[in-house]
Formats: structure tokens, C-alpha cells, sequence
């Protein structure tokens, strides 16, 4: 596979020297390949990752795409981080056809501009395999699709099921705030923490304001808010942060300290009772023993007020674009279809790396506990958020939300400050 | 030390007449001034070796036992399995090749159309040379974050122009382009100082002998320049070569960027192992560093070629 792509880009250099040499020749070549009938010839796929699992589902994906429709697809992986800072120039310039990407804000935002492609037609012939809310979360503000789903995790409470045997917790049964204040109570009366917290890449504590606005507050303030229509200074925010604060003692005192791998170790080596997190790092579990993942367990984050019960949860949504800009745009679209389609999904899962998959079709049976567990935490909520800094302006949420949380952790008592000053940077972004 | 001094005047009053007694009295300020110079120099030495010993020590050590026992734990394991696994995954081989496309056109490039730049405007005196040289050496100060966006742009409208996008963005003769623009202000100001202080009587006397301008630049002045060119060469190489930015903004397929865009294969989206980090952070400086202990002499008058005569 390696070599096949490799000489694909051995044989585009010459093409650019020949460029170089004479670019009316090459002006030719193109339009002749721009007559080429739609959903058929070479196309390039942009993998937003080079972990070695998804890779192997991704590439597998591609292979079976390849196998099915003759059309052979280039595999550029790019690392996320770079990936994801040049994504607008990606997009504006010389983009791979289908690209790997997220739900939400984050789409919706360059669908506005019109870098995304229009893929209503092909929900039309895979919608039928998804529920509802996956459609919702892939759709744009002028209410057409732009996006295919491939997995989701929720983020919720995780704790080792043996642990809490041990001492006599039945964590299952935290069903509201003062069960959870109990729980935690409990663990911090046997020497341990209750809960383990991490926030030195900015980005961990995101997900516990994200559920404790979302469960004080509800759904559409939370989203309001993260979009701008309501205010940062807002009582109701500080209430958040009211509650936030109860946590505090039971945590770790080094949250700032700790990236989230370090806090999953509190869990991994039962220092710590319960972890606020997202799924996706039962991997590392498994990573580290098939009997640590087996015990790993999640529960939804309790209920607070009991106007919105449990009714939203932190479910990013990874998936597929089609870019506007690609160079064959409707084998990208083909590929899509593949991609979201059982068959497609089915190539990715039969790999054995985890999956949840957004489809539909996936036999659920073949579920593990801990599998079973996450679908029921995202079976009891109504609404799915999409995690913060996929919620709102990329330029406010790593940049300025992210070092506002940990000025809050180191001085907890500056909350209204540092929301007033979260307000004014808002309010001091530019346009879009 | 000051009670060693101190013996050492005792005995010089008695032996010493007053004028000798002068002189070794400087004699000692200066040795204690070369001892204070001594400890200064050596504690800057110290500060700016230890990012790269710590990287090196740290990437002898395996991320398992840093996660476990932390930064400052003492080391139990020291091994190179870390360079193994970062030279596998960074697919070594592809991106040096990019690099070394891209570094090399672009350094001989900066070398060729700098030295000319140099010798039109210090050899021929027109009234516009001097505002050209500044001209030159002020694109310099442009910072690029700044024109990056504009070039961008450029880069794709001149490709739409030639019918294919991929012209210049996304291609290794943009990013060498680029280079080549923003480098070549430094060049012709390095050189033309030095050609300044190529005495004038050579170049008359090639002209009397009936030189045209392009005998006089290749024949009479390109050999005078070699060590210039030979700093300048060096310093252009490493400065390209540690180019990441306009390899990120200008290409957008991960595999046809230099080596230091393949350092971020070895982080991921959630956990990043730095150690196994340091360890490819030393494969991509190798080049670097065996490239300055090797011309040192050259990097060093390199960097103050000029500077006095200017």
C-alpha cells in the first residue's frame, strides 16, 4: 500500500517539473481529466491521524473501497494537531477529495463557506441506516448534509468495577448530585481521591463544565452560551462553577499537573474511585491489559437539576467531508457513500480495533460490557453535545476558555473575574 | 582566592621596585577579569547545552517509566529503543528526500542571485543601488506569519492561472520560491559588504583587459567570493533545514514535507510520548549539528562576515 502511494508521488513530482517546464501542456492534461465521467478514476483520501489503530481501520476502510469500485484511492495521513491548525488553507487549496473530520460547529463552520460539498444526496441513500440525532449533527445551518458519521464515545463517569466491590460502592446506583457527593465522601473517607482530574493540556475540564452547565442549566443554555447568545456573566454560569467547586476537595491537588493520561493512571492503579473523561481511552486499558479494560465501567453524569435529569451527553462525533475544492469530487462522494455505508463500516470493524460505530447495522451484540455500558449512557440522553471546543469558535475555546479553566482551578475564588474576562474576550473576537 | 592574592603582593613588595610592582598588579586584575570571563562563559555554556543534553538523556529513557516514577525519577532503563521506533515511524528516508529537494535548489539559488544582486550594486554605481541594496536587506524584516496568508493566495491564483493548483502551492518549487525570496536580502548584504573590501584596482584592470560584465562576475569576482559563499552556504542550509513553517502553510500533503513536519508523526491526538519525541527531535537535528562541527570555522565568519567592514 506504502509503495503504491509513494509512487503516486514520485510520479506527481515529474508531473510538476514538467509543469515547471511548460505549463500550457499541463493546462491541457487537466481539462482532459476533467472530462473523465464522475465517480470514477484515482482519488485521495486525507486521514486526520497517524495512531497506529485508526490507521489500520482508515486503511482498511480504503482497501476495501478500492476492492469494490476499482478506483484507486492516495492515503495522505497528516498528525491531527497540524492537520487541524491548517484546515483552511487545506480547504482553499488543493484539498484530498474526502477528508476525515468532526461533527457539529466544527463542519458547519466551513460548510458556511462553502469548503465542504453538499452530500444531501447521498444521506438520501444511507440515511435510512442512522437515527435521527447523527443526521442533526451533520447537517449545516442552510439544513443540507455536509458530513458522514463514522464513531462516537460519550463522556461520562468511569470507575473499576472491582475497585468499588472492594469497598462496597454500588457506583451503578449514583443516580444524582448528592449520591455522587456521598460516593466521593466514601472514597475520600478510605484515603483515596474520588475523583481524578487532570487539566494541564487545557482541554480536560472542558468536558466537566460542559455536563455540569449542561445538567444545571440545560441543553439549549449550554449551547446558547457556547455560541454567544448568552452571556458568560450570566448567575447561571456562576452557578456552574458553584458546583464545580464541591468537587474540588476530592480531587487530585495537582490537576494542573497532570495531562489527561496522568489522571486515567490515578484510575488504572485504583488510587482514584471515579474519572470524568471520554471513552476512547479504554484503548489505553486494553493497551495495558484485556483484564483492566474488562473491569472498566461508565456511568452517566449524575443528575443535578431535575428539570433536565440526564438528558444531555458529550458525544463528539468523528466522521467524513467531502471538500469542494477536491480534484474529483464525485469519486469522493462515492466513497463517502461507502464509508457511512454498513458495507464500508463493516471493513473498519472487521479489523478488531474498538469501535462504536454511528451506523445502525452494527451488530450489537458483539458489544463488549463496557461497550453495552457507553451505548446506555448515550440510549438515556436526548441531546448530544459535541464537547466543547467542538461547540464553539475554535479561536475562543483553546486559546481563551482553555487557559481561563486553569487560572479557575489555580484560584478558585476569582470565578466571577474570570468570567467577566471570558466575556470581554468574546466579545473582543473578531467576526467570522 | 583573595588570600592566595594577598600572599602573593606580600612577597612582591619585598623583592619588587615600584614599576614592576605596577605591572603585576595588572597583571593579576587581568587574571582575576579572565577568571571572572572563565565562569561566565563557562555557566552560558552550560545553560545552552543542557536542552540538548537533557533531550538526549531523555530520550534514552522509555515513557513507561517517566509516566510512572515522573520527570526527575532516577533512571532505570537506558536504552535506544526510542530512536528504533521514531526512525519507523517517521519514514525517515521520504522526508529527508523532500528536504534535501527543497534545501538544496533553494541554497544554490540564494547563492547565485545574491551574489549577482551583491555585484551589481557595489561594482556599478548607478544612481539607484544603494536604495536597491536596502530594498533588499529590508524584505528581511518582513516577519513572514505576516505575509504568509497573501503568498497563499498568490500561490493558488497562479496555479489556477497555469491550469494546475499544484503549480507552486503544495509543491517543493513554491516553498523553495519562497525561500529564496526571503533569504536573498541577508545574501546580498552579506556579500556586497564583503565585495566591498575586494579592492576596486581588480576589477578596473579586468575591465581595461576588456571584460564584459558577465566575464568580470564569473571569472574575476565568483572565485574571490568562495568564502563568503561557503559561510553563507552553511548558514542558509541549517536555516532552511529548520524550516517548519512555510513547509506547513505552503504544502498541504503530509509526505511531501520536510523532515521537521515529520517530527508530528510521532505525536498523537491524545497521548504524546515525549521521550520518543526527543528521540526523533535528535534524528532530525543530526544533520545540523554534523554540518556545524564539521564548517564551524565557516559559521563563525559567517555570522560577522561584514560586520567590521561594512
Amino acid at each position: 500500500m506504502l509503495n503504491k502511494i509513494t509512487g503516486h508521488e514520485v510520479d506527481r513530482r515529474l508531473l510538476l517539473k514538467g509543469a515547471a517546464a511548460g505549463g500550457l501542456g499541463i493546462a491541457g492534461a487537466t481539462m482532459l481529466a476533467g472530462c473523465a465521467p464522475a465517480a470514477s478514476g484515482p482519488m485521495s483520501f486525507g486521514a486526520r491521524t497517524v495512531d497506529e489503530s485508526p490507521t489500520q481501520q482508515l486503511e482498511a476502510l480504503v482497501a476495501a473501497y478500492t476492492v469494490k469500485s476499482g478506483n484507486e484511492v492516495a492515503y495522505n495521513a497528516t498528525e491531527s494537531n497540524a492537520f487541524q491548525n491548517n484546515l483552511s488553507q487545506y480547504l482553499q487549496g488543493t484539498p484530498d477529495d474526502c477528508f476525515q473530520w468532526m461533527a457539529g460547529y466544527r463542519m458547519q463552520f466551513f460548510a458556511e463557506q462553502g469548503l465542504l460539498e453538499d452530500v444531501s444526496d447521498v444521506w438520501d441513500d444511507i440515511g435510512s441506516q442512522y437515527s435521527d440525532s447523527y443526521k442533526i449533527a451533520s447537517t449545516g445551518l442552510d439544513g443540507k448534509q455536509y458530513f458522514v458519521p463514522q464513531s462516537w464515545y460519550p463522556w461520562g463517569l468511569h470507575f473499576r468495577k472491582s475497585m468499588m466491590e472492594e469497598i462496597g460502592l454500588a457506583a451503578t446506583d449514583v443516580y444524582n448530585w448528592d449520591d455522587m457527593l456521598g460516593a466521593l465522601a466514601e472514597l475520600k473517607g478510605q484515603g483515596l481521591i474520588g475523583l481524578a482530574a487532570a487539566d494541564k493540556g487545557g482541554w480536560e475540564a472542558m468536558g466537566t463544565f460542559d455536563i455540569l452547565n449542561a445538567r444545571i442549566n440545560g441543553y439549549q443554555f449550554h449551547v446558547d452560551l457556547l455560541a454567544g447568545r448568552e452571556k458568560w456573566t450570566d448567575s447561571r454560569v456562576k452557578e456552574v462553577f458553584r458546583h464545580w467547586e464541591m468537587l474540588l476537595p476530592y480531587q487530585n491537588t495537582n490537576v494542573l499537573d497532570l495531562e489527561w493520561d496522568g489522571a486515567m493512571q490515578l484510575l488504572l492503579q485504583k488510587q482514584s474511585g471515579f474519572f470524568m473523561m471520554g471513552s476512547w481511552f479504554g484503548g489505553n486499558f486494553k493497551e495495558q491489559s484485556q483484564e483492566d479494560y474488562d473491569d472498566l465501567m461508565i456511568i452517566p453524569f449524575p443528575e443535578i437539576n431535575a428539570d433536565h435529569g440526564r438528558d444531555t451527553v458529550d458525544a463528539p462525533l468523528d466522521g467524513f467531508c467531502v471538500a469542494a475544492n477536491g480534484g474529483n469530487t464525485g469519486v469522493g462522494k462515492d466513497f463517502i457513500k461507502f464509508a457511512g455505508d454498513m458495507e464500508g463500516v463493516q471493513a473498519m470493524l472487521d479489523t478488531g480495533v474498538p469501535m462504536t460505530s454511528a451506523n445502525n447495522g452494527q451488530d450489537k451484540s458483539s458489544y463488549d460490557a463496557f461497550q453495552v455500558a457507553q451505548q446506555a449512557v448515550m440510549d438515556e440522553a436526548k441531546y448530544i453535545t459535541q464537547f466543547l471546543d467542538r461547540d464553539t469558535r475554535p479561536d475562543f475555546a483553546g486559546p481563551i476558555i482553555g487557559p481561563a479553566f486553569q487560572s479557575w482551578f489555580k484560584d478558585p475564588s476569582s470565578t466571577n473575574d474570570i468570567l467577566e474576562s471570558l466575556q470581554s474576550q468574546w466579545d473582543a473576537l473578531a467576526p467570522l | 582566592m583573595s588570600v592566595t592574592e594577598g600572599k602573593f603582593e606580600n612577597k612582591a613588595e619585598r623583592k619588587l621596585s615600584k614599576e614592576q610592582e605596577r605591572l603585576k598588579k595588572v597583571k593579576d586584575a587581568q587574571k582575576v577579569k579572565d577568571r571572572i570571563i572563565s565562569v561566565f562563559i563557562g555557566f552560558f555554556a552550560i545553560a545552552w547545552l543542557f536542552p540538548i543534553v537533557w533531550t538526549f538523556y531523555s530520550s534514552l529513557r522509555p515513557y513507561k517509566e517517566i509516566r510512572a516514577g515522573g520527570v526527575l525519577s532516577f533512571p532505570k532503563v537506558l536504552n535506544f529503543d526510542n530512536y528504533t521506533s521514531a526512525i519507523s515511524r517517521m519514514e525517515l528516508p521520504t522526508y529527508f528526500f523532500n528536504t534535501a529537494l527543497i534545501t538544496l535548489p533553494a541554497v544554490f539559488l540564494i547563492l547565485l542571485l545574491g551574489s549577482l544582486m551583491a555585484f551589481v550594486v557595489t561594482r556599478y554605481s548607478f544612481r539607484a543601488n544603494v536604495a536597491l541594496l536596502l530594498l533588499f536587506t529590508a524584505g528581511n524584516l518582513l516577519p513572514p506569519q505576516l505575509v504568509f496568508i497573501p503568498v497563499f493566495k498568490m500561490y493558488l491564483a497562479l496555479g489556477d492561472l497555469v491550469g494546475d493548483r499544484r503549480f507552486l502551492y503544495d509543491s517543493p518549487l513554491g516553498v523553495i520560491l519562497i525561500h529564496v525570496a526571503f533569504q536573498m536580502g541577508f545574501a546580498t548584504f552579506v556579500l556586497s559588504s564583503y565585495m566591498k573590501t575586494i579592492p576596486k584596482e581588480i576589477s578596473e584592470s579586468a575591465l581595461v583587459d576588456g571584460a564584459s560584465v558577465f566575464t568580470h562576475f564569473f571569472r574575476v569576482m565568483l572565485p574571490l567570493l568562495r568564502p563568503p559563499l561557503a559561510s553563507l552556504g552553511v548558514l542558509m542550509t541549517t536555516w532552511i533545514y529548520n524550516d517548519f513553517f512555510w513547509a506547513l502553510v505552503l504544502m498541504s500533503t503530509d509526505s511531501k514535507r520536510p523532515i521537521t513536519s515529520a517530527l508530528g508523526r510521532l505525536t498523537g491526538e491524545f497521548v504524546t510520548d515525549y521521550n520518543l519525541l526527543a528521540a526523533g527531535a535528535m534524528i532530525a537535528a543530526l544533520p545540523t549539528m554534523v554540518v556545524f562541527f564539521v564548517l564551524r570555522k565557516q559559521f563563525v565568519s559567517g555570522l560577522t562576515l561584514g560586520a567590521t567592514k561594512g
